[in-house]
């Protein structure tokens, strides 16, 4: 059964995002900012992780970072409700430029999601 | 300017008419050359001083300080043949050189002031637009993670009710009204999008016609603000926020100018790509902003661009808005002009070098652009 793990600060949306992820027959691990993902890397190994990008303690940028500073395989998917306008630590555009998967902005509609999810697991 | 000889007036009152300069600078010259007393010829020093000052407070321009000099000269001579030039000359040097040190001094120090008052006020309303930009993505970015649950659940029950159900049809309504919450968010990210430094292709229908729609929803309701039929695509170098600001801007006044007059209150944005003129290397694009309110008198319209002139009340309106706009107009090598009569309306039109060279003519690539009020 594929994993995914996924991290956002916004308790409802994560809540949502499990949800609807597990209506469509995946495992889902949830962590509530960068930091916390990290630690719960440490002992589970995901297929895919979807991250919201601006979180209070350690954000979205942060997490694709280290991950990338680690050389991790997973695959990653940057979510935000942001666009350009906000300045470029919190937008997709520098997660798209750090080399993620694919991005998701919010809020996103059950198809959109299902397509993303089909184009980076079975590219 | 006639020559005025000596009527009494007490020098010192507040004069209204440049005349007035014109006949205390006279009597000021005539009692420098006429007097022998030391204290006559010291208190001419000093209402010399005060003749300057007086006209850089009442604005006098600089070309016409020369005129009046003559004039006050012309004055004496006729007042007084018996003087000699050399008589003359020698007299009112020391009255003359101080009231051209006060002017010059005075008019450098307002010179001053005013350009420190307009490049503060520029700044103030950079940051401001820019504390508004931040402030609308911020509320935009959360927005959009509240409607992204809202969406999300909503999806989620719809699978848990019957499909022709009430209730189906209730979530249907949810989706309809967060999928148009969603396209506000997004159009107030774009607005406040952050401003690039440098000038760039700038496709201006997307920009206005979104301008305006933001636009219509701050206008009172017996205002209509329509885009005109125009060409589905227009480029210019520009800078989007500039553009925006621009519309935005010349929108406002125009409802300003409208406010009040009348009930069937219509403002125009119209997008036209015209061949160039004789005197253009190229076509231009040319926006227009037409209203029907109350219009502009000659004097005005003459001063419209002047920065801190402004006609509506006290707290309305800085001043800087056209003179703003007018600065970022030539900024993209372009130009702004106005049509107004009084009572009939005012169009404004910026022409901006079209880029890319093609002139489709109106409604040549893009079906009509006219939305709905």
């Amino acid at each position: 059964m594929t994993t995914i793990l996924v991290v956002d600060d916004d308790n409802t949306f994560r809540t949502m995002l499990q949800e609807m992820l597990g209506k469509e027959g995946f495992r889902v691990l949830v962590a509530a900012s960068g930091t916390q993902a990290l630690t719960l890397l440490e002992s589970q190994s995901p297929d895919l992780i979807m991250t919201d990008i601006l979180m209070p303690d350690g954000d979205g940028i942060e997490l694709i970072n280290t991950l990338n500073q680690r050389n991790s395989p997973i695959p990653i998917i940057a979510m935000s409700g942001g666009r350009r306008s906000i300045s470029l630590e919190f937008n997709l555009e520098s997660a798209e430029l750090m080399g993620v998967k694919a991005t998701l902005p919010k809020p996103f509609t059950r198809e959109a999601l299902r397509r993303v999810l089909g184009e980076t697991l079975h590219p | 300017m006639p020559p005025s000889s000596s009527t009494g007036m007490n020098e010192s009152a507040a004069l209204d008419s440049d005349d007035d300069i014109t006949a205390r600078y006279t009597r000021l010259l005539l009692r420098a050359a006429l007097t022998n007393d030391p204290l006559t010829t010291e208190q001419a020093l000093i209402d010399a001083a005060a003749l300057g000052r007086d006209m850089v407070k009442r604005e006098f321009p600089l070309e016409e300080v020369s005129e009046v000099h003559h004039a006050a000269l012309v004055a004496l001579a006729e007042a007084h043949p018996e003087l000699s030039l050399i008589a003359v000359a020698d007299k009112i040097t020391a009255p003359l050189m101080e009231a051209y040190m006060a002017y010059s001094l005075a008019f450098r120090e307002q010179l001053e002031h005013r350009t420190h008052t307009i490049l503060s006020a520029r700044l103030d309303q950079i940051r401001r637009l820019e504390a508004i930009g931040t402030l609308a993505s911020g509320v935009a970015h959360e927005f959009n993670n509240i409607l992204g649950s809202i969406i999300g659940f909503s999806e989620l029950l719809t699978d848990e009710v019957q499909p022709d159900s009430s209730g189906a049809r209730y979530l249907g309504h949810i989706l309809k009204s967060s999928f148009k919450a969603r396209d506000l968010t997004t159009r107030l990210l774009d607005f406040a999008r952050s401003v690039p430094e440098t000038l760039e292709p700038v496709n201006v229908v997307p920009v206005i016609s979104e301008t305006i729609e933001l636009l219509r929803a701050t206008l009172p309701v017996h205002i209509r603000l329509i885009m005109e039929e125009g060409p589905g695509q227009a480029w210019v170098m520009a800078e989007h926020g500039q553009i925006q600001q621009i519309i935005m801007n010349l929108c406002i006044n125009a409802a300003d100018a409208i406010q009040g007059q009348r009930r069937d209150g219509l403002i125009r944005v119209g997008i036209d790509i015209r061949p160039p003129a004789t005197d253009q290397p190229g076509p231009i694009v040319r926006l227009s902003v037409t209203d029907n309110g109350e219009g502009m008198t000659p004097e005005i319209q003459a001063r419209i661009f002047d920065p801190f002139f402004t006609t509506k009340p006290p707290g309305k309106g800085t001043g800087l808005g056209l003179s703003v706009i007018h600065g970022l107009v030539t900024g993209m090598g372009g130009t702004i002009t106005l049509e107004s009569a009084s009572g009939a309306g005012t169009r404004f039109s910026i022409d901006l070098p079209a880029l890319g060279g093609h002139t489709p003519g109106p409604g040549h690539t893009a079906p009509p652009k006219d939305l709905p009020p």
